[in-house]
This record gives C-alpha cells, structure tokens and sequence, in this order.
C-alpha cells in the first residue's frame, strides 16, 4: 500500500471512531428516512367539512374525486354560523343560495362549490355541458411536488456533507501542521501523497455519509409509499448526486487544504476559511432557490459555473429535465476547475506546511520559487 | 558517513527582527558510523535549524549535507529516523497505532511494522499504556512514544532534537540504553542537549555551536587535549618562595601550598617542589565538557 492509501486509511480509521462522526451519521439518518414520510402527513388529500341548513348537499365529490367532504346538517341559520365562527364547518350552505364563512373562503372550496352549484342548477334545465378536454403540450409535471421535494432534500445533504467534510480537512492540516507532526510526516511521504491521502481518507467518509443518507432515503420512500410519486431516471438522479458531490469536494476540499496550510493554529481556521465558506454558501442560496425556478435563467447559467454548478446542477437535474449536453458540459467545466485547484492546491500545500508561526500569506508562497 | 558542509541560512526579517536572523553561519562537521555525536550550544545557536536542514525539512542558502558520499536524497531520509524539537504526535491516536503508523509509512510490512512496535513499547515501558491515546499520556511517556516513532522503521541515522528533556533521570536512563544500542549497531546518532554532563558521557564526539558556527568539534578527548589539563601540586608546609619564577597562582590553605598551572615545564614543577617540601598532590585535572563549552563560547 503506498503512502497515500496508508494516510487515507488513517483520516477513515481515526474519524470513523469518533463519536461525533456516529452520532452525526445517525442524526441525518434519522432525519432523512423521516422526511421520507413527512408527504404523507403533510400532503394528504384534502378534507373539508361543510353545513347544510335547509339545502341539499351538493355532489363536490364527483367535482374532486380526490379530497373527502363531510356534511353537517344544522336546524337554522343561526346554530350554522356559530358552527363556521366555532370552526366546526369550513362553510355552511344556506338555503341552497347563501354561503356562510369565517372570512375569506378557502379560493379551492369556492370554486368548487360555485361550479357545483351551477352545475346543479343548470342540470334540470337541460344544459349539459361537456367537461373540458385538457391536454399538456409542456413539460411533464406530474412529479412537479416530489422533484421539488427531493432537490430541497439534496441541497441540505448537499451542503452540509461538503462545508462539513471541508471543514474536517482545514482542520486536520492544521492539526499536522500545528503539532509539528507534519515534519516527521514529510521524511516519509511527499506532501501531494500527505495531502491527497487526508482528502481521498474524508471524501471516502463523505460518501460513506451520502451513501448511507441516499440508501436510507429510497428505503424509507419505498416503506412510506412516497416512491410512487419518484420522477423517471431517480437512479440518474442519484449517481449524478454522487458525482457532483466527489467534484464539489474534491474542490472546495483541495483549495481548504491550501489556505489552512498558512495557518499553524486552530483557531485561524475560521478566518483562513471564510471565503471557501462563504462561496459554498453562495452556492448554496442559489442551489436552493433553483429548486423553486430550475429552468430560469440563474438557474441555467449558475448551474454551468464552477464550483457553484457542484450543488446547482445536480438539484436542477432533481427539480427538472436536463437535458444531457447540458449535464455534460457542466461536468466538464467543473472537472478542469477540479484539475486546476489541485495544481494550485498542492503548489501552496507544499510550500507553505512547513513554515510553521506567524500566518504565512498566499502571495508570498505563490511568488517563492 | 554523514558529512555537513558549509550550511548557511538566513532568515528573513519579521515585525520583531526587521533586520532577519543569520541562523547558520558556515556550519559543518562529520559523523561516522556507530558514533554518537553531542551537539550543544546555546538556544538559537543553531541546532536545530542545522537538524531540520538535515531532514530537508528547511532548505539551506549554501553549503551540502551528504550522505555515504552523495547528497542527501528524498529515499535516503526515509531511513532516517527524526524526533524534532517540538513534538509531532497525533494527540486522539494510541500510543501502539501511532508507532505502527508511522513504521508502515516508513514502507515497512504490517507484520514487520507491528512487531518492531511491541518491541519498542517493551523496551521503553509502554506496554501497559499500549491502548491508551496520546493525550492521555505523561509527558515523559509521550516523549517515549515520540522516540518510538523515530525509531520504529529501523533507521539508519539517526537526528534527536533535545530527546533528553524533561524527562525523569530512570527515563533518561531507558532511552540512552536504547539509543547506545542502536549505536552500537552502527546507527550514527546525532542528539542535541543541554545536560552536558550526560552529553560528556554518552558521546564519542561534540560539536559546540555558537551564532551559527561551529566553534569546537571532535572526539571528546581530542578537545579535552586541545584545551589541556590544569596541574595542580599541594606541597606542605614548604620553603618560603619554592615557586618564585614558576607560572600559575599559588595560594595557601594553613600549612599547604597549592599550585595551580595551566602551563609550564611539568618536571621542573615537580623538582621543585619535592625539594621544597611534602608533596602531598601532584595530578593534571582534565576540564569538563562544560568549562570545554563556556571557554569556546565566550
């Protein structure tokens, strides 16, 4: 086993001991195989309850075959107010004529009732109309909800594996830096072995996290019943969040690994890492409002810039259909990102690990022979 | 054979030293096979920037360091073995994992690598601590474990920055047993060290630096010869003025007379003296390695 494998064996063996790493595993587990499920609580179909005083019900159901209706009959106007002000009924039907509500009424219940009732009226005079034809000449949006519902899921996971697992490196070089360990290091292994270990060592813990998250997820879809509502190509969807994810990294971990070789101790982390930190944010606000606007223009463009296309194309691909030129040149241009960060990366991992003290700047170390 | 020739290096200034530092000013000497060379000198005389260059862990401005007749290579220093002078361990690791890591980044086999950890945790009295993280350890056990890691892979040199500090004498003890093993298997092993007594007893050589140079270097005795010894003759009770015209400084405790030279015709010391009374002492003192080291430095 070479000298990289021996140190990435080492970040995996160390970190998979923590406690912290189980519990976070288990944490985001746990929350993921609920969301799973939370469609079916927060999504069912719709039920209203109505009143009656004086009036026949209306046949709303054969209007909405999906949602429930529940009538209540109420002696007089007056026992059919308090009913909707007490919030019993959403509305009450008077006199077949009048429509009792607690404010405005609910824009779907309304229309129902006024096309129900016309309909009604309309039946016994002969006028039968038939229902109109609708034919979709767009996009498929049966899946609409479940896509936006799958992309938010994978900007959290996203974001949170790849500002998680960056962190873990800036921390790790500066540990090894810190502590001198690095020149003991460094008599054994060249530095791209030291620093591509640590970052092969927690991308491999990354997609440990990932696979465990994305498995759990389909599992618990398939448990809920939620799967039935998965867009055509999930599997696609799913290996193209697992290689955005290594691109992603691989990015943002190597240029990480960079800036925290300036620093010698703990506490300049933060600082040396705010502006990686902050463009994953950035990435991060568009991906998520990609999820809402998949095909506007931001959307478009950002998810073909690196490394913001690292989190906004693969939710793009959830929310909507890529087409697949377009995943491929952004897979692409993301990947000379990745190969150009990881000469730079090692040119100033290497130079700067060993200049332990005071802050080393970027500059100077670029500028050294 | 290590050579170190004419290494120079400069550091360049900071906020504190705006002028920079000249660490190393032409430093050079040898270290043959199974020699145990002492290296002192005051702090920031340049030890240790001398031993990071060795370990190419620094760069030098000028001056070569070789190894068997080349210049020190990449491969070569992964048969070294390195304690830097502030210590490198990983704090959440087991004592036993750390050593074996280290000893299968040096290339060596699994089984290869954790045989020689045992080995090392025995002889340095780790083995109850085995399991325990390195946080959690004494310092001077830390210490051994640092040793360890230096020493897992077999080295073929070896470079010790201040191995001796801090610890208690027993751990003193065990870890110069170990390293006057390795020595005698034909390790060459450089250390720096502030105990120059200990330095005077485990060393075949010394090499004294100051400001970056090298101010005294060779076998122990070779410079207690250079520096000579000091004679020093107790006669009793003898003839008033025996020493007139003879070097050094007499002075007189009751009815003895003590001489004490650094120069002179040792015999004719001698005749006189005899003729002029009891001689009751007549030695040359050899100096310490600490009046060899304050009188090449001043």
């Amino acid at each position: 086993m070479n000298g990289m494998m021996l140190v990435a064996r080492r970040e995996i063996v160390t970190q998979i001991r923590t406690r912290s790493f189980i519990f976070s595993l288990l944490i985001t587990v746990v929350i993921v195989g609920a969301l799973a499920f939370a469609p079916k609580l927060f999504d069912g179909p719709d039920a209203y309850t109505l009143g009656t005083v004086n009036s026949q019900q209306l046949p709303l159901e054969a209007a909405a075959p999906d949602m429930e209706f529940e009538w209540r009959a109420y002696p007089d106007e007056a026992a059919a107010t308090r009913a909707v002000l007490d919030g019993d009924v959403d509305a009450a039907l008077v006199d077949g004529s009048k429509v009792l509500t607690d404010g405005e009424i609910d824009t779907e219940l309304g229309v129902l009732l006024q096309s129900t009732h016309r309909e009604v009226k309309l039946g016994p005079a002969g006028v039968n109309i038939a229902p109109l034809q609708v034919e979709s000449v767009g996009a498929d949006t049966r899946y609409e909800a479940a896509r936006t519902g799958i992309a938010l899921v994978l900007v959290l996971v996203l974001f949170m594996l790849i500002i998680g697992q960056v962190m873990t490196v800036a921390m790790g070089v500066v540990e090894e830096k810190g502590s001198r360990i690095v020149e003991i290091l460094l008599s054994s292994v060249r530095p791209w072995q030291l620093l591509g270990g640590k970052i092969i060592g927690l991308g491999v813990l990354g997609l440990i996290n990932l696979g465990s998250i994305l498995a759990v997820g389909l599992v618990a879809s398939y448990v809920s019943g939620f799967a039935a509502d998965f867009p055509p190509g999930m599997t696609g969807i799913m290996a193209g969040v697992i290689l955005w994810f290594v691109l992603g990294y691989a990015f943002f971990a190597t240029l990480g690994a960079a800036l925290s070789a300036l620093v010698s101790r703990q506490e300049e982390v933060g600082n040396v890492m705010s502006p990686i930190s902050m463009v994953i944010m950035a990435a991060y606000f568009v991906a998520f409002y990609a999820v809402n606007d998949p095909t506007g223009p931001v959307a478009t463009i950002v998810s073909f810039v690196p490394p913001f296309s690292s989190m906004v194309m693969p939710v793009r691909m959830a929310a909507t259909e890529v087409p697949l030129w377009e995943v491929a040149a952004s897979v692409g241009l993301m990947v000379l990102a990745v190969l150009a960060t990881l000469s730079f990366g090692a040119k100033v991992y290497e130079r700067a690990v060993l200049r332990t003290g005071a802050r080393v700047k970027l500059g100077e170390v670029l500028r050294a022979k | 054979m290590l050579e170190i020739s004419g290494l120079r290096k400069r550091f360049a200034g900071s906020p504190g030293t705006p002028e920079g530092k000249q660490a190393l000013d032409g430093i050079g000497f040898t270290v043959r096979p199974g020699e145990m060379f002492g290296f002192v000198g005051a702090n920031g005389a340049g030890k240790s920037t001398t031993m990071r260059i060795v370990m190419g862990v620094l760069k030098a401005d000028a001056g070569t360091v070789t190894w068997r007749g080349e210049p020190v290579t990449y491969a070569d220093r992964q048969r070294f073995g390195y304690m830097p002078e502030e210590r490198g361990l990983y704090q959440k690791m087991r004592a036993s994992e750390q050593i074996e890591y280290f000893g299968r980044l040096h290339g060596m086999s699994p089984d290869r690598a954790k045989k020689a950890t045992e080995d090392l945790l025995e002889r340095l009295g780790l083995t109850e601590r085995r399991n325990s993280s390195v946080e959690s350890l004494s310092l001077g056990n830390q210490q051994r474990v640092q040793l360890a890691v230096a020493l897992v892979h077999d080295p073929e040199l070896l470079i010790l920055d201040e191995p001796f500090s801090g610890l208690d004498p027993i751990a003193v003890e065990a870890l110069a047993t170990v390293l006057q093993e390795r020595c005698r298997g034909g390790v060459p092993v450089i250390f720096s060290s502030h105990q120059l007594e200990l330095v005077e007893r485990l060393c075949d050589s010394v090499g004294i630096v100051s400001a970056g140079r090298m101010v005294a270097s060779g076998p122990v005795d070779e410079l207690r010869a250079a520096e000579g010894g000091t004679l020093r003759v107790v006669v009793r009770n003898p003839a008033p003025g025996w020493a007139d015209g003879l070097p050094g400084l007499v002075s007189v405790q009751g009815d003895r007379h003590v001489l004490v030279t650094e120069d002179g015709d040792d015999q004719e010391i001698l005749r006189r003296a005899v003729k002029a009374g009891h001689v009751e002492h007549f030695g040359v003192e050899q100096p310490t390695l600490t009046e060899i080291f304050k009188e090449a430095v001043a």
